[in-house]
């Protein structure tokens, strides 16, 4: 298959459009010939005509081609085709009238048939330029499409191809249908022309070279149609191709349209400066809207910021003042003006207004104008950075006439102080967030070390069974129970919860285990053993944390336990003879509360005998303070009825019981709001 | 959610603790020990009343004044815990070291003795 693409439609178009023309020349010269010998041709005018029209077709086709190619080009480049064309077409009619002016009135002169054929290359070189502008015109009306538009353009473009068959109808005759025919051709040429909105867009020495080319269009267009008028008139040419009404309405558009450009243009050139600053003002809004990348600075911002003001208000001098507090360094501050000139404006401008502390008063946030006394410089615009309800800077423009800064400077610099706080604001959470990312990998670390603080295996007997749980209300938590085997029958299990949750409740769980694990070492008994961790703990805690602890020392041999407390939350105890379980009562307060010798006054300790099915379930405050959403606590009679429903249940199983039974109980809208930990024995 | 209001009669100094007091504001109730000490307070009293709650954060608060009370002479009860509060102070064995009193009259009988 070929490609469409790859057959050159232009070339051929070219081509076809020069072969008819020497067509259109040969059929016209063999007519004169016949009219001037008064023989028959036997050629009908229909000929011309049809060749005429096709000619039209494929200069346009042509020409289609060449715009089709070259859309993407701008304004001014476009333009300089419909020019250069009809230079071109003008060169040709002046050449024409040179040779005619030196051959004067010689044979050659008044030749009929050379008159011909220079006729006719003028007749192609008028119609290429007329084609090639209108082509033109289409691309800059259709510049911005709306429907309206388009619609417009169709109905234009289907008059015309009319008026290319009118001919037929009017056999080249000027009466009323022509003129009928030319006038609603013009007046749609001229609804047309009000199109114009390329104009704007261009800047101020685009306009000047458009004027320059409009005008030279406007001129060939003149020239060629007084030309075309003239040979009309003359009445040298027996074959008549230029009193045509598609040539005649081209020639309607071709000139309306460049007029109105012309015109246009011209008293657009005073504002165009107003036009390009709106393009400017938009650019820097892009510009200062782009969040800034993690790489790039606040302060890049800021310089963006303080040179989008100084273009928005054509100020004659600013700087950029930080607030002290930020930590924000600029560079360059200071624009067109010097330090001591600026030291000179700083005194001008009332104190109350270079405040840096921040109301919610809209008043203060707002730019606001000052009127300077001052030999050179009149007035001055404060506008200030509030990023995140605190004054980040201040711009101060200044400039070197009276009320310098109109209404709309105000706003456009309001929106772009607006728009770089935004960007500063965002940059910061960014950092902010990535900030927090490392933290809570951090978090995760702290995490990771603490798990490996609680032990991975409890030693225990054959005798009784173990298992343990932790839970941790934040990332890490400050609970803690280990188990220790003193000797073959002497075991010890602790437990200890941190006041408060959270890293500085792990901290202290660290150092807890740390004593605890010192102290285990030393074989003392449960009083005393809590009478030592209170003194040391003393000596590393906080003022207002304390700890509690529950330490259990078990001989499996005469199987007894011997139990202190110090202000932990009482063991419960299962005894399977009784098939009751309660809570183990011994006195005792938690560690680092009393940090002196006294201490020792308020720990006691408990030997019990325990039987074979005996429970012991020691646990964090964490699981009898859950609480459900009317803000119950799980409380001790819960788990008393858990363990006492299940006792034959193994440690494990009993374990998942409570923590089942209090998550039911919590529910989704209530909340665990501490560590909790669970510690279960089971004597066999 | 806790709230503080603080009351002077007399010689006394009384701080009502309305809510719960946990790790997140027992700030707050620290606050406010602070000043009242700061403008040399010699008897304070917590009512407690209308206390849900009290996390260990909050009772660490209390301890970290005793010293500073007993240094300074300050005589400090507490009264009108509900059962469930002075429970938490028991098994603490805060009772032994602060005065937890049923009600006010029992209080300011109690600090006007010693």
């Amino acid at each position: 298959m070929i490609k469409t693409s790859a057959l050159p439609l232009g070339r051929i178009s070219l081509l076809l459009a020069i072969v008819v023309w020497l067509a259109l020349v040969l059929v016209d010269l063999v007519r004169i010939f016949g009219m001037i010998n008064n023989l028959d041709s036997g050629i009908a005018e229909e000929v011309t005509w049809i060749l005429e029209i096709l000619f039209f077709i494929f200069v346009y086709l042509v020409y289609r081609h060449i715009f089709w190619k070259t859309r993407q080009s701008d304004f001014l480049n476009l333009i300089w085709r419909g020019v250069s064309t009809g230079l071109f077409a003008a060169s040709a009619g002046l050449l024409t009238e040179l040779i005619y002016y030196a051959l004067g009135e010689s044979k050659i002169g008044t030749d009929p048939f050379l008159k011909n054929v220079f006729y006719h290359i003028n007749f192609a070189w008028t119609s290429a330029f007329l084609i090639a502008t209108t082509l033109l015109w289409k691309h800059l009306i259709l510049y911005q499409k709306s429907k309206q538009v388009v619609n417009q353009w169709q109905v234009f473009e289907f008059s015309m191809a009319g008026a290319l068959f009118f001919v037929f109808f009017n056999h080249n005759n000027l009466d009323y249908s022509f003129l009928f025919g030319l006038v609603i051709l013009l007046v749609i040429s001229i609804l047309l022309a009000v199109n114009l909105k390329w104009i704007p867009y261009l800047n101020f020495k685009e306009k000047w070279k458009t004027l320059l080319f409009l005008f030279l269009i406007l001129l060939c267009a003149g020239f060629l149609f007084y030309r075309v008028l003239d040979s009309g008139n003359e009445g040298r040419v027996q074959i008549n191709l230029t009193d045509n009404l598609f040539l005649m309405a081209l020639f309607g558009f071709v000139f309306a349209y460049g007029l109105f450009s012309f015109l246009v243009t011209l008293f657009n050139l005073p504002t165009s400066s107003v036009f390009e600053q709106k393009l400017t003002e938009a650019i820097n809004f892009q510009k200062l809207s782009q969040s800034i990348q993690p790489e790039e600075s606040e302060e890049q911002v800021l310089d963006i910021l303080l040179d989008s003001c100084i273009s928005a208000s054509f100020s004659d001098g600013a700087w950029i003042e930080l607030n002290p507090k930020e930590q924000v360094q600029i560079k360059n501050p200071l624009r067109i003006l010097d330090e001591s000139t600026r030291g000179e404006l700083i005194k001008l401008i009332p104190q109350e207004k270079q405040s840096w502390v921040y109301t919610s008063a809209a008043v203060i946030l707002q730019p606001q104008t000052i009127r300077l006394i001052h030999p050179n410089y009149k007035s001055a615009l404060l506008v200030p950075l509030v990023v995140n309800k605190s004054i980040l800077a201040r711009i101060v423009l200044i400039k070197e006439v009276k009320e310098g800064f109109n209404k709309e400077m105000l706003s456009i610099i309001g929106t772009f102080a607006r728009q770089a706080c935004i960007s500063v604001e965002n940059h910061r959470l960014l950092n902010q967030a990535i900030e927090n990312e490392r933290y809570q990998e951090e978090l995760k670390i702290a995490q990771r070390v603490q798990k490996a603080l609680l032990p991975l295996k409890l030693d225990h007997p054959e005798s009784f069974d173990i298992c343990a749980y932790s839970n941790t209300a934040d990332e890490v938590g400050g609970d803690y129970y280990d188990t220790y085997q003193v000797d073959e029958n002497h075991f010890v299990l602790i437990m200890g919860d941190v006041s408060g949750k959270g890293t500085s409740a792990a901290f202290h769980m660290a150092q807890m285990k740390g004593v605890f694990q010192s102290l285990i070492q030393l074989d003392l008994r449960p009083a005393e053993f809590m009478k030592k961790a209170n003194a040391a703990l003393s000596k590393c805690l906080e003022r207002n944390h304390f700890i509690t602890a529950s330490i259990f020392e078990i001989d499996v041999v005469n199987r007894t336990f011997c139990h202190a407390r110090a202000g932990h939350i009482p063991t419960l105890w299962y005894k399977a003879n009784e098939n009751k379980a309660e809570f183990i009562s011994v006195e005792g307060l938690g560690l680092g509360i009393v940090r002196n010798l006294s201490y020792k006054n308020h720990v006691q300790e408990k030997t019990c005998e325990y039987h074979s099915g005996d429970i012991l379930v020691l646990l964090t405050d964490g699981i009898l303070e859950g609480r459900n959403e009317t803000g119950e606590q799980f409380g001790n009679d819960r788990l008393k009825k858990i363990v006492e429903a299940h006792p034959q249940k193994t440690p494990i199983h009993l374990q998942q019981e409570i923590i089942d039974s209090l998550h039911q109980f919590v529910g989704g809208d209530g909340m665990i709001d501490d560590d909790y930990s669970l510690l279960v024995v089971k004597f066999k | 959610m806790l709230q503080l209001e603080r009351k002077k009669e007399e010689n006394k100094d009384i701080l009502r603790l309305i809510g719960e007091v946990d790790a997140s504001n027992s700030i707050l109730l620290d606050q406010s020990m602070q000043e009242i000490l700061e403008q040399g307070a010699t008897v304070l009293l917590i009512d407690g009343t209308e206390l849900v709650y009290i996390s260990s954060a909050g009772l660490g608060v209390f301890m970290s004044y005793l010293d500073d009370f007993s240094e300074r002479g300050i005589r400090f009860a507490i009264f009108g815990l509900n059962e469930q509060v002075n429970e938490v102070f028991k098994i603490l064995g805060l009772d032994r070291l602060i005065a937890i009193v049923p009600d006010l009259s029992t209080a300011t009988r109690l600090t006007h003795e010693s």
